[in-house]
Order: structure tokens, then C-alpha cells, then sequence
């Protein structure tokens, strides 16, 4: 009844309004530029720059054993015994099972669902690292984008204070609009078919909100290391 | 009028709190300082602003099939929709849905349409727990307060005030170090997460095309509200929708850049439905509640480009009088110009609410921020000019008004008018300011120095220099 009541409502306020709006709706096209700040040449050196001003950390490496040798250190470093991480093929690192068999690291699947649910999430939570790949990553911005789904956990860039992401070279789009037009391309209209959620995920998590001074990790991961992988 | 009062009354309250007054001016110039160098780092900024006025005026002109279209798409994908034609609906559907999912603890991420419906009060007094997660909302729910600023709505406490509060109730040891503050902050509040079972966000755009729903944050309290409770309600005000994904690649960065200077936000959650089936985590139900409250009219009147606003707050930051006395002072949900115009619209109930447009120096600071260019100050001329004619003026400005109309159409009385003023200038003012103008202009001084006049007037001034240049020609 309110759906009619509010519809009903809206088509006799347009029919005052409506031709006014129209008329600014039409100055502009909508279509979003591609980027929006000036090209540069180097698509991974002006990616990692941006990461690297929003307090995140970024890797250039050109092949997979550099990429494994940087994971291997941060599992030292947060003394991780399991990660909260993406199904290992859909990251897609070459050695990657191997490197976590050999540190004694079974990842553990999120699995929250139903009954059990909130003993699952407390399970999860002392867990000290998230290891996911991306979808798609934007070099103006430092941006990652995540298409969640089957595999590919939301938790996975999210709950544990240190998430690494693995990024290869051909992942890197210049600006937003290009990344929106590409997963259209991509998937269609069935974008939210098998999935629920796309994160884009812009540095690590943050707040000012105490005097405005900048802090990291209030939430979300306050580390974020990101390795691109190139060649 | 005690209403009347009561609003100069917060003012001058504000004027006087010198924590207030610091944290004020520390934190809007800064937001000031961010977006400006954000806007000067993008190559066409005016272009990326005039193209998200035309995004949103499509999407409100079209506001009759997108809604159903979003619903439908929301639908297809598992999720109910709520339509609420005013606060009381929208609370009562989600007080049933909660009794009737057996919850009993929420967490909520900033929402401004569920202050607006005074959402929390009525699920605490159905008997739920409500946390507020956003570190500026709970540190004001701690403190028992309503939030001043779109942005940041702890902008008014000091660091010493918050220590102070996490003390008193999370057992925090006495420090003023801000990175134990926020660690302290991150482990009460993820309990709280994870012992949820419903998380209640906001909705920056709803995108009719995709079913999809989008909500933009830097902590990362939405992802977790959004994600970890079983259930998740979405609060969405009707006019917040835009027409295709591919809009977001024009609404995403001019948010982000007039809000707080980045690029684009940290977390940026596109949320269509539940979970599906394979899916290992996310809400098993997603409830969208569509939120009219008065905004199918607002449409159809003269404050119907008021409803383009994307909530960024760059017109709180920018304006004098916020950054003078906060957003307490305007005693709304919504604060700051964008609050002035919206609130005698949306809370016209609100004894003060026709008083909120005089807060203004129609100086055009606002609207020259405004990433959707609402123009602001017409508005708020618009809603004085209401006032007047519904009788709600206070006498003191009726004789002010009418003695500034005849001043101006009568030049004797203009000269003589100034050369008396600049007279008593001279007598009473101190450091160039009178601090209190006699009475009835008190009222005026009560809240403002009043800049005294300067030993010569403008037109005086010009007479003599143009007697000096025909001299030296
Ligand atoms: S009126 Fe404009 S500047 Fe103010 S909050 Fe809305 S969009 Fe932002």
C-alpha cells in the first residue's frame, strides 16, 4: 500500500518538476571518463605510488618465486599458523600450496554460514593474516577491486590485521570507469549472479575521527601489502 | 518564544566552549585543506561535478520507474524491500523483522536517514542492543550525545574527552596516545560484531540497473555489519538512487573528493542480496528499506533540487557559520547548509526549524563546493521569504528590515545614517569590534562582534579619490 501511496506520490511532484530535471539531466553525458587524472606511462610504478601515500605497501616483483618469498616473510612476521585466505587456485600464484604446505599453513575455509556460525567467527578471529587476489586493480587510485563469490570470501580482505593481495601486471586498469566497463564487458548483466558483494578496497582501513589525526586499522586490516606481479 | 530562544541559546553555548571551538577549527580546516588539494590534483574536476549533477537530476526525474526497477532487481536477487512512507514504518518493519528473527544484539554503521527516523531509540525500547560502530558515532553513543558533522560526527570531542569516555567504559588504562585509543576501540567493538545478529547500515546510492546497493566508508564497520551478522537491513532514503553501474564511475570519485580529499574512499561495498548458495559468508537475508518521509513532496516543490545532495559535507566544512558554532547548535539530524534546507522539510515538526535558514551569511562558500552544485543560498532565501510569510519572523528584524529598505532607497538618510555610526564608532568600539551594540541590535552582538565602521565611508572615499586623480591628471 505504501509502495502505491509513495509511487503516486512521486509521478504528481514530477509532473511539476520533472521537466526542469530533464532539462539538467541532458547538459552532460553520463558516461564516466575512462581515468580521470592526467595518463602516466607506468601503470605499476603509478599504482604502488598511490598505495604507497595511503600508508599501504606495495611490491614490484617480476616473478613468482619473488612474490612467494615476500609471503614467506610476512608469515614469519605475523607468526601465522593458518590464513583466512581465497580458494589458492583462484589467486593463481604458481607455488603458492606448495610455500604454505611446507610452513604447516592449512587455510582455513570462512564457512560461516547457519547454526554454527558465530562459534565459526570466533574461530576465525584470532587467525593473523587474509590472502586474496583481485578482480581487477586501478593505478590512479591504488584501488583494489574484489568480486566476491563461491571461493573468494569477503572475510578474506577483511578480518585478520594484515591482508596480503596478489596482483598480476595484466589486473591493472588505468581508472574507475575503465574497471566499471570492464566487468560489464566481463560478466554482462550478471555481474551479482553468483556473487553478492564487489569491494573496492583503496589502502588499509582508516579513521580520523579522534581529532582527526590519521589512524590506521580501526576496523579493517591496518596492513595491507600488495605484490604485483610482473612478466 | 522559548523555542526561539532555545536556539540562540545553543549557539551562544557554542560560541562559548573553547574545547568545542579548537576541535571545530582543527577539524574543518583540514577537511578544507584535503579537498582542496584533491580537486586541484584532478585534471577536470568541474567536468566530473557537472556530469554528477546531470547523473543525479536523471535519476530524481526518473525517480517513478527507477525505484521499482531497484526493488525489482533487489527482489530477483533474494532481498525484501520495505516501502516506508514515513519513520514510523520503517521502524515498525524493523522491529517486527527483529522480534520475529529472535534477535537480540545489532550493530549498526552510519546511516543519517536512521537518526532522521530516531531509529536506535526505538529498538532500544523494544529491548535491543544497538551498537553504533563507526568509531565517531560510538564514541557520541558512549558519550551519550547525537553526532555534529555528516563526516565526522565526534569532530566536536577532544582527545582528552574521548580517553576519558574509553576509561569510564571499556577499562581502558589513562592515555591520551591515539594508536591505543584505536586498538582499544577495535577489540570492544569486534566482539560486538561478532556476537551480532543483525547489522543495520546506510545507503549511499542504490543502483537501480544492478539491484545493488552502495555504501562507502573508511573503517571498514560496514563491511563487518554488512558481513558478519546474519541478517542485514539497508536504510535507504528514496531520493539516494542512481540509474546504471556505470554512474558510480562519475558519483564514486566526486564523493570521495568533496568528503574527505581521497581519491576514492577506502571501502567501497557494492551489495546486491544474500549470500548465494556457494557463497562462504555474508547475510543469509538482506532487507532494503525504501524511506519516503515527506521526499515524494519535497520533489514536487521548490526545494526539489535539494534532493540531488549526495551527503558529502563539503558545505558544512566550507560554511562560516558551521565552523563557528558546529552542528549541535542546529539542534537537527542534519547540520550546515544542506541541514538548513532540509530540515524544516524533513523536520518541520522541529520547534527551531524555520530559524536554521538564518544561520547563513549567504556568503556562496556552500554552493561553490557542492559536487552536485545545489544552489544553496537561493534556497535558504527561499525558505526566509517562507518564514516571513507564515508570520514567523521575530519582530526586531521586521524593524531592522524595514529600516534597511529605507535607508537604502533614501541616500540623505543612508549618509546620514553612516556618519552618525562612524561617530559612536570611534566612541565605543574596541580593537576595530564592538562587542555589544545597544539595544535592540543586542541581539545581533550577542553572537557576533560587529566590525566597527571605518572613519570614512565608501562613498566618501570615492568622491575623494576621484577629486585626487582629476588633480594628479
Ligand atoms: S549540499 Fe552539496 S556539498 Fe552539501 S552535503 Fe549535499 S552534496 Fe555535499
Amino acid at each position: 500500500m505504501s509502495r502505491e501511496q509513495i509511487l503516486a506520490h512521486l509521478r504528481t511532484s514530477l509532473t511539476a518538476n520533472r521537466p526542469w530535471l530533464q532539462a539538467e539531466a541532458e547538459r552532460m553525458p553520463h558516461e564516466p571518463p575512462p581515468f580521470a587524472l592526467p595518463a602516466q606511462d607506468d601503470l605499476v610504478g603509478q599504482f604502488v605510488a598511490e598505495l604507497v601515500k595511503l600508508e599501504g605497501k606495495a611490491y614490484r616483483v617480476v616473478s613468482a618465486d619473488e612474490a612467494l618469498a615476500i609471503i614467506d616473510r610476512l608469515i614469519e612476521e605475523t607468526q601465522a599458523t593458518s590464513v583466512i585466505g581465497w580458494d589458492l587456485d583462484q589467486i593463481g600464484l604458481p607455488g603458492l600450496p606448495e610455500l604454505l604446505a611446507a610452513r604447516g599453513i592449512t587455510p582455513a575455509k570462512a564457512d560461516v554460514r547457519g547454526e554454527g556460525r558465530k562459534a565459526r567467527l570466533q574461530a576465525l578471529e584470532p587467525i593473523p593474516l587474509c590472502l586474496s587476489g583481485v578482480e581487477l586493480a586501478i593505478a590512479e587510485s591504488g584501488t583494489l577491486l574484489l568480486r566476491h563469490g563461491p571461493g573468494k570470501p569477503r572475510l578474506a580482505s577483511l578480518l585478520a590485521p594484515c591482508h596480503i593481495a596478489i596482483v598480476f601486471h595484466s589486473q591493472l586498469v588505468r581508472g574507475l570507469g575503465e574497471a566499471l566497463a570492464l566487468l560489464t564487458q566481463r560478466y554482462g548483466d550478471n555481474i551479482f549472479g553468483p556473487t553478492s558483494n564487489l569491494t573496492f578496497i583503496t589502502g588499509p582501513s582508516r579513521t580520523a575521527d579522534i581529532e582527526m589525526t590519521l589512524s590506521l586499522g580501526i576496523h579493517g586490516p591496518p596492513q595491507l601489502h600488495v605484490i604485483v606481479v610482473e612478466g | 518564544m522559548p523555542q526561539t530562544i532555545a536556539f540562540y541559546d545553543r549557539v551562544d553555548h557554542a560560541l562559548h566552549d573553547s574545547s568545542l571551538q579548537t576541535a571545530l577549527h582543527r577539524a574543518t580546516s583540514r577537511f578544507i585543506g584535503n579537498r582542496a588539494s584533491a580537486i586541484s590534483a584532478l585534471g577536470d574536476a568541474d567536468r566530473l561535478r557537472d556530469q554528477a549533477r546531470a547523473i543525479r537530476a536523471h535519476a530524481l526525474a526518473h525517480l517513478d520507474e527507477l525505484l521499482p526497477q531497484l526493488a525489482a532487481n533487489v527482489e530477483a536477487r533474494g532481498g525484501h524491500v520495505c516501502w516506508a512512507s514515513d519513520g514510523e514504518e520503517a521502524r515498525q518493519y524493523i522491529i517486527e523483522l527483529a522480534h520475529a528473527r529472535g534477535v537480540r544484539s545489532i550493530v549498526k554503521s552510519k546511516s543519517m536517514a536512521s537518526e532522521e527516523i530516531h531509529l536506535n531509540e526505538a529498538l532500544e525500547a523494544a529491548g535491543f542492543e544497538v551498537i553504533e560502530t563507526d568509531l565517531g558515532e560510538y564514541i557520541i553513543q558512549l558519550a551519550g550525545e547525537t553526532p555534529s558533522h555528516i563526516i565526522a560526527p565526534a569532530i566536536h570531542k577532544t582527545r582528552e574527552q574521548v580517553s576519558e569516555l574509553f576509561q569510564q567504559h571499556l577499562g581502558m588504562p589513562p592515555t591520551t596516545e591515539v594508536p591505543l585509543m584505536i586498538r582499544t576501540a577495535r577489540q570492544a567493538l569486534r566482539q560486538r560484531f561478532l556476537q551480532a545478529d543483525m547489522g543495520i547500515s546506510g545507503v549511499n546510492f542504490g543502483v537501480a540497473d544492478s539491484g545493488a546497493i552502495v555504501i562507502v566508508e573508511n573503517e571498514g564497520n560496514a563491511r563487518l555489519s554488512t558481513t558478519v551478522p546474519r541478517i542485514h537491513v539497508a536504510i535507504m532514503g528514496i531520493e539516494r538512487i542512481v540509474a546504471r553501474l556505470a554512474d558510480l564511475g562519475v558519483m564514486l570519485q566526486v564523493l570521495a573528493r568533496s568528503a574527505t580529499g581521497q581519491k576514492l574512499s577506502v571501502y567501497t561495498s557494492l551489495i546486491s542480496g544474500p549470500a548465494r548458495p556457494g557463497e562462504e559468508d555474508g547475510p543469509e537475508e538482506f532487507h532494503l528499506v525504501l524511506l519516503d518521509n515527506g521526499r515524494s513532496q519535497i520533489l514536487g516543490g521548490q526545494y526539489a533540487e535539494s534532493l540531488l545532495c549526495i551527503r558529502c559535507g563539503a558545505c558544512l566544512n566550507a560554511c562560516p557559520v558551521y565552523q563557528a558554532i558546529g552542528g549541535h547548535a542546529y539542534g537537527s539530524v542534519y547540520s550546515g547548509p544542506i541541514g538548513a534546507i532540509l530540515t524544516p522539510l524533513l523536520q518541520p515538526d522541529l520547534p527551531d526549524a524555520h530559524l536554521l535558514p538564518q544561520a547563513s551569511s549567504l556568503c556562496g562558500a556552500c554552493q561553490e563546493v557542492c559536487p552536485v552544485r545545489i544552489a544553496i543560498p537561493d534556497m535558504l532565501l527561499r525558505h526566509r521569504a517562507d518564514a516571513v510569510k507564515a508570520g514567523k519572523v521575530n519582530p526586531v528584524e521586521k524593524v531592522a528590515i524595514a529600516g534597511y529598505t529605507l535607508t537604502m532607497t533614501h541616500p540623505a538618510i543612508y549618509n546620514a545614517g553612516g556618519k552618525a555610526g562612524r561617530f559612536f564608532s570611534r566612541i565605543l568600539a574596541r580593537k576595530g569590534h564592538f562587542r555589544r551594540l545597544p539595544p535592540p541590535l543586542h541581539l545581533w552582538t550577542k553572537q557576533r562582534d560587529f566590525p566597527a565602521l571605518p572613519p570614512k565611508s565608501f562613498r566618501e572615499l570615492w568622491a575623494e579619490r576621484k577629486n585626487q586623480r582629476r588633480s594628479s591628471s
